[in-house]
């Protein structure tokens, strides 16, 4: 895949809810570029997570194509395995487990892969390094700062070399200057690791960090925005 | 449960995954703890009654000893358990007369009550395998005829036939009694001596004391008669074909029981035992399954997040199902393992503080109890971990991470 490809591609995306009364997605289309880094903004209920969810395989689409990193998701069954080698997630929670130590989560997806317990360490170190919490690999969650946990979440996202992180507002329970420093190394990382970043937020500071900002209303793409490139 | 076995991937990947498994029930340690102490409480039951069913069984396997004899006659109309002489002594040998008879002899069933024995010991009042009346339970027999009662070899030496002063004990009396060989004691008001002791497995005969028939027959005032007849068979005849024999060589005079039969009313009760443990336990199975699943279901309620979460990384379906249900499993076997340690201890406790219930029974170790509570408490832990494990599996990863 060279890089003018388009890792997702979305045409006239439909979900609904309780019976088609909530029209979550009507009618998205939405092209990505591999390597891109875009933000996508609107009113809250506009339908951001739930794009966000298709594009990740959380959930499937009733009408439309969504075709993401070569893959049909409205006809693959391996979504568990797409998930697993194609997409790392961020969430607004930092939704690490509690009771296994910072190392122990960033290793949990790797236990679908073929690594080894060797691999699995050197590379979950190799990114909590890249995200500077070294020295608390051993440490609970609980005993980290909102931000220190933001940071673990970051490099579980990471940790199978996904082609495309999903951020969901990673910034929104943290305060403004700690919300920079996650901003700032997910920009990093993105263009380290090669990673495709698609980032929902509200903050129009935080939306302007990408490369190009999606407006989303009603569960459609309003216009396109090419903001910074 | 993990697909990666099949692959053969790394032990540490594995152990990684399993210690997961192992963790998890720990995080709410109350909730555990009683999910744990409800089937504790099960396996416990099972391996206790286990223990003691299992040690009487092999009680009365070994009243079936060969040597002893097959048959006991005795007056009919009374038990084989009554006391005092009722059969003529000569009868021994006239059934040694008939076919298929190898050996027989008259014994003379008595007990003492004597009240110098209950001072002795504080225990012979609950014993329940005293004799007739509370009392000891003392048998005369010819010295030469032991082996009838299945008494082949002896601590110390056997009485002779013409003392007056000298027994033989059981072990279960003698522990009882806290007596050992060269140690007297008072019987009919009478000193005597304990030249031997004796242990033949039996728990009703461990329980006795032996002294010649002659003796005995002297002090109960019972001259030339016995209360049991002992016919032993010869090696090819039939048991049941002899004791008819010998219910009509004497109709309306003596009734025959064999030891098979007494052995049979044993283990009937036994198994009757048995039977009512299986039901104990099953419904300590079900109380503990019920507690497994509720323990579960709120488990993977409270973690619904988490169970969103490890679907959006990739987990499968089936690596979810598979942790939920380890879990399950490791809560049942840890109560297997303490319900286990609460059974042995407790039975060897009961049994040591308590020397009269101890002769009785040997608690059984055999491994199929073990077995039996481990399958017991890994199928509870399968069974009451598969619904909540469905459930967590098929949960939707975007309501899941919805989830408050
Ligand atoms: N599982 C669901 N069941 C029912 N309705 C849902 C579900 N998921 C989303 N919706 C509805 O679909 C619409 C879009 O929701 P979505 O979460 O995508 O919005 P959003 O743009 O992310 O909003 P916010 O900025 O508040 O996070 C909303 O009206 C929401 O209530
Ligand atoms: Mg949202």
């Amino acid at each position: 895949m060279n890089n003018t490809e388009n890792i997702i591609e979305i045409k006239g995306l439909k979900k609904s809810y309780d019976n088609g009364k909530i029209k979550a997605l009507n009618g998205m289309d939405l092209e990505v570029k591999k390597g891109e880094f875009i933000s996508i903004m609107g009113p809250s209920g506009s339908g951001k997570s739930s794009l966000l969810n298709m594009i990740g395989a959380l959930d499937t689409a009733n009408e439309g194509s969504i075709m993401v990193a070569g893959i049909d998701l409205m006809k693959t069954k391996k979504l568990n395995k797409f998930r697993s080698k194609e997409i790392g997630f961020v969430f607004q929670m930092h939704n690490l487990i509690p009771n296994l130590s910072v190392i122990e989560n960033v290793q949990i997806p790797m236990f679908e892969t073929n690594a080894s317990s060797t691999e699995m360490r050197e590379r979950a170190l190799e990114l909590l390094k890249a995200v500077d919490l070294e020295d608390k690999i051993d440490q609970k969650p609980t005993k980290l700062s909102g931000g220190e946990r933001q940071r673990v979440a970051i490099a579980r996202a990471l940790v199978n070399h996904p082609s495309i992180i999903l951020a969901d507002e990673p910034t929104g329970s943290l305060d403004s200057k700690t919300g920079e420093v996650i901003l700032n190394l997910l920009k990093d990382l993105h263009a380290k690791e090669n990673v495709t970043l698609v980032m929902v937020t509200h903050e129009p500071y935080v939306g302007n960090m990408a490369e190009r900002i999606v407006n989303v209303l009603d569960g459609k793409c309003q216009n396109i925005v090419s903001s910074l490139s | 449960m993990c697909i990666d076995i099949i692959k053969g991937c790394e032990k540490r990947e594995i152990m990684s995954f399993l210690s997961l498994v192992v963790k998890n029930p720990f995080r709410n340690k109350t909730r555990s703890a009683l999910a744990i102490v409800g089937i504790a409480i099960g396996i416990m039951v099972i391996v206790a009654l286990g223990m003691v069913t299992g040690g009487l069984k092999n009680s009365t396997q070994s009243t079936l000893k060969a040597g002893a004899a097959e048959i006991t006659v005795v007056q009919a109309g009374s038990n084989s358990f009554e006391s005092g002489g009722t059969i003529n002594e000569s009868t021994a040998a006239d059934i040694l007369n008939l076919s298929g008879v190898k050996d027989t002899t008259g014994i003379l069933r008595a007990s003492n009550t004597s009240t110098s024995i209950a001072t002795t010991s504080s225990n012979s009042s609950q014993g329940g395998f005293a004799g007739p009346g509370g009392g000891l339970s003392i048998t005369g027999i010819d010295s030469s005829k032991l082996s009838l009662l299945g008494i082949d070899s002896l601590n110390g030496t056997v009485f002779t036939n013409s003392s007056t002063n000298q027994v033989i004990m059981g072990k279960t009396v003698a522990q009882d009694l806290n007596k050992t060989v060269g140690d007297t004691i008072d019987l009919y008001g009478q000193n005597f001596t304990i030249v031997g002791t004796f242990e033949t497995g039996s728990f009703l005969t461990d329980a006795g004391i032996m002294m010649p028939l002659a003796n005995l027959q002297n002090l109960t005032s019972n001259q030339n008669k016995v209360s049991d007849v002992l016919v032993k068979v010869t090696d090819n005849a039939n048991v049941t074909t002899v004791s008819n024999e010998i219910d009509n060589a004497y109709p309306n005079q003596l009734t025959t029981t064999t030891a098979a039969d007494q052995a049979n009313r044993i283990n009937q009760g036994l198994s009757f035992i048995d039977t009512a443990s299986w039901a104990i336990s099953l419904l300590a199975i079900f109380i503990g399954a019920v507690g497994v699943i509720n323990t579960m279901i709120m488990s993977v309620y409270e973690r619904t997040r988490e169970i969103g979460v490890l679907k959006a990384v990739g987990w499968t379906d089936r690596r979810i199902l598979g942790m939920i249900l380890g879990e399950s499993i490791v809560l049942t076997l840890i109560a297997f393992v303490v319900g286990t340690i609460i059974a042995v201890v407790g039975v060897e406790l009961i049994l040591t503080l308590s020397p009269s219930v101890g002769g009785i029974i040997t608690p059984s170790f055999s491994y199929d109890i073990f077995l039996r509570a481990f399958l017991v408490a890994f199928l509870v832990g399968v069974f009451g971990g598969l619904y909540p494990a469905y459930r967590a599996s098929r949960l939707s990863p975007t309501e899941a991470l919805r989830y408050e």
